[in-house]
């Protein structure tokens, strides 16, 4: 197994050596390599849908020029390797790395653009990432060693801080501040990988740790989790609700996607539903995802037909069957389960309130369907959004899977 | 030969199949020449019911006949042939040809022949039903049906473009009363006054079912059911059960509706508004007393009160009803009034049973009959007269009787058969009404006898002010067009005889149940009273009017349309605007101030985007240190 | 496999055939699709049939998936059928004339009615499968795919702020939706199971949440605002399945719901029934102030759920009383929009009741049309009165003689009966305005009167014996005493 990723990774590097030369190669490259996760034996169908997001960011980097160019598709296979081998391992250095990993390309990727480098957006995006990170990994290792002395202070302190940090780093309120100002400055193609699939590893190694760390107070603190959700839930709603510029309304959209996911942590109370929690956070990350490239990448060529806005829109409101109907689903299914009654509530209520924004956001983007490259990316994450026509229980035993040996 | 079931699926089915002809060539081709040939087909499905009821009348054993509807729910088809429905049928039916062969040339020239004609048989069917059911569901389709049909048929003339098919003097107003009605009004009033006094019915219907499991009226077991609710129950069950008799038999404070049920045709008052329809409600009343029995049930007080309720209700809505039309002016009106006083003196009578048992329901029954045919051949005429005067108000003197004999003979022979002047038809059965109030003395005192007295008086005068304003002492009617018109007085003719008919069944002891009016009609109270009513219709055939305030009160009908008309709407609208305002309020609040108020935060929240990382910074550091520095305080 | 499930299969296929032809052959293919499951679903509810067809099993807390039909579900499936059979054929002249009059924002009118007809049919056919659902998560799919096709018909061919109204309507009956969904995975998680036919205990807290989502969408008292809005501004063929069928279907859920656990209906019958009352009689004046034609009926809608809300506290006699209120109130409403329809596309979106009256001159078939459909609402002479009768009943089963409840609940039919025939004096009867006199197309009222005859068929036998038959013995001959 960890042969694959290296060879994955030889492969990125040397093509990225290769970019001078030709950036198209490195293109070939960096897909084969996410193509070569694919035989990965184990979590298949995890690894199937971050490849497909990986993908989707491979094809639309494509669409823009850029300073790096060749490199940029080198990182972006390098972010979603790491977000496949994440849940490989559960070794605290390990998960760690890949935290570091994901986060540092995208600092790069942020940074390009067609003209000059955007050095300002990149600014306000590394400081936020570097205090995000910093309280992160500070936070893990205080949860770390508060269980292994049995610190109870140290622990609510690392908990929080954690908290903090993963926050920060994906953009919950009120440490959003960040999220509108770069997603709507910055190219939107780069935006389209912070967005979508920068966001799974966060979480995937917040639960690890957590899990790994849980002791008698965690039901007291969760408290603070469910108060960041739900502020984050509100500001992201409630900020997209007079919007009108569609990147910025994607911004707040993903404070409150980040709501959503982070409520889910309140799971961590009853270990026994843990697993619920965990399909809900990555099932509205993978929803999340699919909905954040295709909005994106419409947003680069100034829409995409209106099909496929609007599928796109009624996925994130949560119309069954599309993907995003199953995330909240189990996301409400896990509140609802360890008792957060009033959490449910109210992401029912932010999830009403997003109607209208969503639907505009499909309107504004909406264009006639002509055959281009951008709605055949779009077209791709619409498709995708449909997998789970058929309901996702795969899904479940898939999280369970992933959880289950931490 | 034609089995039972067959006979009786013709009886009530080919009136309305008859009339779909008509309905649905006016649909398509209104007004063409060959689809006003097509009433004649109406008219002959009305004569098929005619015959089969004669046929049931005569033929017929007592019984029922149950054919299945909702044999799970013990609720079928319960056709039952008593002596009230037989004879109750045939009058029907015969009634209903009659008017329907008047109507052929009344209606002739009519702009809407396809809604009259099925509203008209489908009227037929649903009374045919209503008479003939005995099943309380299925009563109930056809009493659905005639409160539908009454509906359709006053409301006939929906254009309100006729000055004719008015009830009152156009334009006048008393206070804020509108004293005038159109017939889309008349309409809207009638169907919301019924259905005011049905659903209550309905309800008792349901409650009866919910109680005993069995709707057929005569195989209830009434007293255990009575029993069973006690008399706080019972009064509940049996008013609620008697508001659709009130209502549609226009007993107080009901009776608006049917004095502008007026502006309907002519044909349509007579049969509906006088004949059968407004009597189905005391005929019910009778159905029911006929197999509560309840002269069987003197222990209990709850169905004595309610009888004894029925009673006050019908005597004082039967003088309510003679003293407006004393005081009436507009010929249909006047009857109409008249109509509903002899449906309260129907229900007094009837309700004298609790004491007296089955023989009031047969005097009440018998009432029915004579003033079916009497008040149908006064609205027939009635309706020639307006034909050929123009005039909905009362006109007319010696020349035109000459000149339409045949109508002055029959309102003569009616209102004299219909006042109770000795010794025409209805002296004999009201003879024996006087009887049987006379018994009530000792249970209930002496005022029924005395209104009842009182109500003769003052109907034989208004009867004979009818015949006198129109015939002899009226005044000379602005125009007169005579169109030589031949069904009309024929049917009139045919209705009015019936009344000799009626008369030769009593005296002749052809009916046996007649013995005893002839018998009470010898006694000297009863042929006092009998001359009281002779001398007050020679007193108001010779004065037949009388200018006075009291007469300008009858004649607005005690100003009783101010609870329709101003009181009822008025709290409606009242309501109807609370209502309104607490809607907008609901909208208001939902759709514009929470939107807004979201909007305002929303803003709120995106002004933080300053473009400062400075700032950005601040905020989020500052989240941190709090979040750290309570999480530090709070002891764990 | 059962006929029923055939059956429905036939709508559902042809949702994404239909588009492919012209309009007018796509509209007859839609009647086609959905008369043929009209006929074998009354065949079934008249023979009470019942059937189970599993679909897959999803394993805790979701549980299996499956078909199942009894009389409950084909008399609500049978109903559906007949009104989007009608609707259907009379979508192809309204909506011609909805497209014309929106030229300036449409270039193709049969590309339009390509869409139209994918989304119209996807509505019907997602009513008609939740009706067969056999788990509460299939149903609530069905239920905002219905919510989700008819939020894009509003949407696009909507009247006025079409898109605010939209919305409106989305967001509340979404509300609706999650409350609801809420509750349904609180039972999952009690049962590990949401099989209609697994489930045993529903707890308070579910209940709640199904009964508030579930009275949004009914809509009860309060949340009725949203429903004046979105029934008078969709396109008149939406509404003519919006307000008989979909908010009715509501009462469907709240009846396969107390069927299976009837305790919190039961503890709190008092209050619920105090509610609906309210809510009828409410509404019921609100009818009288309206002057827009559809809001008219739409407010007349949230009388006639007030009617359901009712039934449901009756016990098993007032269950009767929902599934019939259910079918008369398709029926009636079903007829009335579409005579609103008649008037809007005869008469360039005349709407306004104080422009109308004396309309019985020009237009007597849609006249006696809407005659038809007041009765069923009032329940004189059609489905209706067997609703009213057997709400009656359940009244005295339950309560006994208890003369407060009599007479409000009498004052709400009343009320009915009033509004009614108020309203066609308003609109038909009266001194004529001098319009003229249009030629309406066959298809505006032909379908109105297929409708009104088979309500008043229902209570004639055969059709009454059988179904009240069938009916009697799946509510009462089992699952509740």
């Amino acid at each position: 197994m960890i042969e694959l990723i290296v060879t994955s990774l030889i492969l990125i590097a040397l093509g990225s050596a290769l970019s001078f030369k030709s950036p198209k190669s490195v293109f070939v490259i960096s897909l084969i390599a996410l193509l070569i996760m694919l035989l990965l034996p184990e979590y298949r169908s995890y690894v199937a849908l971050v490849i497909a997001i990986g993908v989707l960011n491979l094809f639309s980097m494509t669409l823009m020029k850029n300073q790096i160019k060749g490199v940029d598709y080198a990182l972006t296979a390098l972010i979603a390797i790491a977000t496949v081998y994440v849940v490989f391992t559960n070794d605290l250095a390990m998960i760690l790395l890949m935290f570091v990993i994901t986060s540092i390309p995208t600092y790069v990727l942020i940074m390009t653009s067609e003209g000059k480098a955007n050095v300002e957006v990149a600014i306000k995006y590394i400081t936020f990432m570097v205090l995000a990170t910093v309280l992160f990994l500070a936070g893990a290792m205080l949860l770390v060693y508060a269980n292994s002395v049995n610190a109870g202070y140290l622990y609510v302190l690392g908990f929080v801080m954690l908290i903090l940090g993963l926050g920060m780093e994906v953009g919950c309120a009120p440490m959003h501040e960040w999220v509108p100002d770069v997603f709507d400055t910055a190219d939107p193609i780069p935006v389209s990988i912070v967005a979508s699939i920068a966001k799974i590893v966060p979480f995937v190694v917040a639960y690890k740790i957590l899990i790994m760390t849980t002791n008698p107070l965690t039901t007291n603190i969760v408290l603070f989790v469910a108060f960041v959700a739900a502020v984050s839930m509100f500001i992201g709603n409630i900020g997209a609700l007079t919007s009108t510029n569609p990147a910025r309304i994607l911004a707040y959209s993903t404070i409150a996607n980040m709501g959503y996911i982070l409520a889910t942590l309140v799971a961590l109370i009853n270990l026994n539903w843990i697993y619920l929690a965990f399909a809900g956070a990555l099932l509205q990350l993978m929803a999340n995802a699919f909905g954040k490239v295709g909005f994106f990448v419409s947003i680069k060529d100034g829409g995409a037909s209106t099909y496929l806005t609007y599928a796109l829109a009624f996925s994130f409101i949560g119309m069954p069957p599309l993907i995003g109907f199953w995330g909240k689903l189990f996301i409400l299914l896990s509140l609802v389960k360890v008792g957060y009654i009033w959490l449910a509530l109210i992401l029912v209520i932010n999830s009403a309130m997003s109607v209208p924004y969503y639907i505009r956001l499909a309107r504004i983007l909406a264009k006639p369907t002509i055959p281009s490259v951008v709605n055949a990316i779009v077209l791709s994450a619409v498709a995708l959004t449909f997998i789970t026509i058929v309901p996702p229980n795969w899904f479940i035993d898939l999280a369970k899977a992933i959880i289950g040996g931490v | 030969m034609i089995d039972i079931a067959t006979l009786l699926f013709l009886l009530f089915a080919t009136p309305v199949a008859c009339s779909l002809p008509i309905a649905f060539a006016w649909v398509y081709r209104p007004g063409a020449e060959w689809a006003r040939k097509l009433p004649i087909l109406s008219v002959f499905g009305l004569f098929v019911s005619l015959c089969i009821a004669l046929y049931i009348l005569f033929y017929f054993p007592n019984g029922t006949y149950t054919y299945p509807w909702l044999p799970d729910y013990n609720i079928n088809f319960v056709f039952i042939f008593d002596y009230l429905s037989k004879y109750m049928g045939a009058l029907t039916a015969l009634i209903a040809f009659l008017i329907g062969v008047y109507g052929l040339e009344y209606m002739r020239h009519d702009y809407r022949l396809g809604w009259y004609w099925f509203f008209f048989n489908m009227f037929t069917s649903s009374m045919l039903l209503v008479v003939y059911s005995d099943n309380l569901m299925l009563l109930l389709i056809g009493w659905e049906g005639l409160g539908l049909a009454s509906w359709g048929l006053i409301g006939h003339w929906f254009r309100d473009d006729d000055e004719l098919s008015y009830v009152g003097i156009i334009g006048r107003k008393v206070g804020p009363l509108n004293m005038f009605w159109s017939p889309s009004f008349g309409g809207w009033r009638a169907i919301s006054t019924i259905r005011f006094g049905d659903m209550p019915m309905f309800f008792a219907i349901a409650a009866i079912y919910a109680l005993t499991g069995n709707l057929n009226i005569s195989e209830i077991d009434w007293a255990g059911l009575f029993h069973h609710i006690g008399a706080i129950g019972t009064v509940i069950l049996m008013i609620a059960l008697l508001m659709g008799p009130f209502t549609k038999s226009a007993q107080l404070p009901f009776s608006e509706w049917l004095m502008t049920a007026m502006t309907g045709p002519t044909t349509v008052s007579a049969l509906l508004h006088s004949a059968t329809m407004v009597a189905a409600g005391t005929y019910l009343f009778m159905r029911l007393s006929w197999y509560i029995e309840p002269w069987k049930l003197h222990h209990m007080h709850g169905v004595e009160m309610v009888y004894l309720f029925v009673l006050f209700l019908g005597l004082i809505s039967a003088l309510y009803g003679a003293s407006v039309a004393l005081g009436c002016r507009e010929r249909k009106v006047l009857l109409a009034a008249s109509t509903m006083s002899s449906l309260g003196l129907m229900f007094a009578c009837a309700a004298a049973s609790f004491w007296l048992g089955k023989i009031a329901i047969y005097v009440a029954f018998w009432y029915l009959i004579v003033h079916a045919f009497a008040k149908a051949t006064l609205f027939l005429v009635a309706g020639h007269l307006i034909h050929a005067t123009h005039d909905r108000f009362c006109c007319g003197d010696l020349e035109l009787a000459r000149k339409m004999k045949v109508a002055f003979v029959a309102t003569v022979f009616a209102t004299l058969c219909l006042s109770g002047v000795p010794p025409f038809t209805a002296y004999w059965v009201k003879s024996a009404m006087d009887g049987i109030m006379h018994h009530l003395m000792h249970e209930v005192g002496s005022a029924p006898l005395y209104l009842l007295i009182a109500v003769s008086v003052i109907y034989s005068a208004f009867l004979a002010k009818f015949l006198s304003l129109n015939f002899i002492k009226g005044d000379k009617p602005k125009h007169l067009h005579l169109h030589g018109e031949v069904l009309m007085p024929i049917a009139y003719a045919i209705m009015v005889s019936m009344l000799a008919v009626l008369l030769y069944a009593i005296l002749g002891h052809a009916e046996p149940i007649a013995g005893g009016f002839v018998e009470k009609g010898f006694e000297r109270s009863s042929l006092a009273v009998g001359l009281a009513v002779l001398i007050s219709y020679a007193i108001a055939l010779v004065v037949p009017r009388l200018e006075s305030p009291i007469g300008r009160f009858l004649g607005d009908r005690m100003y009783m349309p101010a609870l329709n008309d101003y009181i009822i709407p008025k709290i409606g609208w009242a309501i109807a605007k609370i209502v309104d305002y607490g809607n907008r309020l609901i909208d208001t609040f939902c759709h514009q101030a929470i939107p807004e108020l979201i909007a305002t935060y929303s803003l709120g929240i995106r002004a933080i985007q300053s473009g400062y990382l400075k700032r950005y910074v601040k905020i989020a550091l500052g989240f941190v240190m709090v979040a750290l520095i309570v999480a530090s305080l709070v002891r764990w | 496999m059962n006929l029923v499930v055939y059956a429905i299969l036939i709508p559902l296929l042809v949702t994404f055939i239909a588009p492919f032809f012209r309009p007018r052959t796509a509209a007859i293919v839609s009647f086609v699709a959905f008369i043929i499951p009209f006929f074998v679903t009354l065949w079934a509810l008249l023979t009470n049939q019942s059937f189970e067809l599993p679909l897959m099993n999803l394993g805790k807390p979701i549980g299996e998936f499956y078909l199942f039909a009894d009389s409950i579900s084909n008399a609500f499936g049978a109903t559906i059928c007949l009104v989007s059979a009608m609707v259907a054929l009379y979508s192809l002249p309204y909506m011609k004339h909805r497209f014309e009059e929106m030229r300036d924002e449409i270039d193709d009118v049969t590309r339009e009615f390509r869409k139209y007809f994918l989304l119209f049919n996807l509505y019907a056919v997602s009513m008609l499968w939740l009706v067969y659902s056999g788990n509460l998560i299939l149903l609530y799919i069905f239920l905002e795919i219905s919510l989700l096709a008819s939020f894009l018909l509003i949407y696009k061919y909507g009247y006025g702020n079409r898109q605010w109204v939209a919305l409106l309507y989305f967001v509340w009956t979404h509300i609706a939706g999650v409350l609801t969904l809420i509750g349904f995975l609180m039972i999952a998680f009690e049962n590990s199971t949401l099989a209609l036919k697994s489930i045993t205990t529903v707890s308070f807290l579910a209940w709640l949440l199904i009964f508030l989502g579930m009275i949004v969408k009914l809509p009860g008292l309060g949340p009725h605002i949203w429903l004046p809005w979105a029934h008078a501004e969709a396109p008149t063929p939406v509404s003519a399945l919006l307000s008989p069928l979909t908010v009715g279907l509501a009462g469907y859920v709240l009846l396969r719901i107390y069927l299976v656990s009837p305790w919190f209906i039961n503890e709190f019958r008092n209050i619920i029934i105090a509610y609906g009352i309210l809510t009828s009689i409410y509404a019921g004046f609100s009818v009288f102030k309206q002057t827009d034609y559809k809001k008219l009926l739409a407010y007349s809608t949230v009388s006639q759920m007030g009617y359901m809300l009712i039934a449901l506290c009756l016990g098993s006699y007032g269950l009767l009383g929902v599934v019939i209120q259910y079918i008369s109130h398709a029926f009636g409403k079903s007829i009335l929009f579409m005579t609103a329809g008649g008037i809007i596309a005869l008469y360039h979106g005349l709407r306004d009741v104080n422009k109308m009256g004396g309309l019985h001159e020009y237009i007597p078939t849609i006249s006696n049309a809407a005659l038809i459909g007041f009765m069923n609402l009032s329940g004189i002479l059609a489905v209706g009165m067997f609703g009213e009768f057997f709400i009656l009943k359940g009244i005295v089963d339950v309560y006994g003689l208890d003369l407060k409840l009599i007479l409000a609940v009498v004052f709400v039919f009343i009320i009915s009966g009033w509004y009614s025939f108020y309203t066609l004096r308003r609109i038909f009867y009266g001194t004529p305005k001098g319009m003229e006199s249009p030629r309406v197309s066959r298809l505006l009222d032909t379908p109105l009167y297929v409708i009104g005859i088979i309500s008043i068929a229902f209570i004639f036998p055969p059709l009454a014996t059988l179904f009240l038959k069938s009916l009697k013995l799946c509510i009462l001959g089992g699952v509740c005493p």
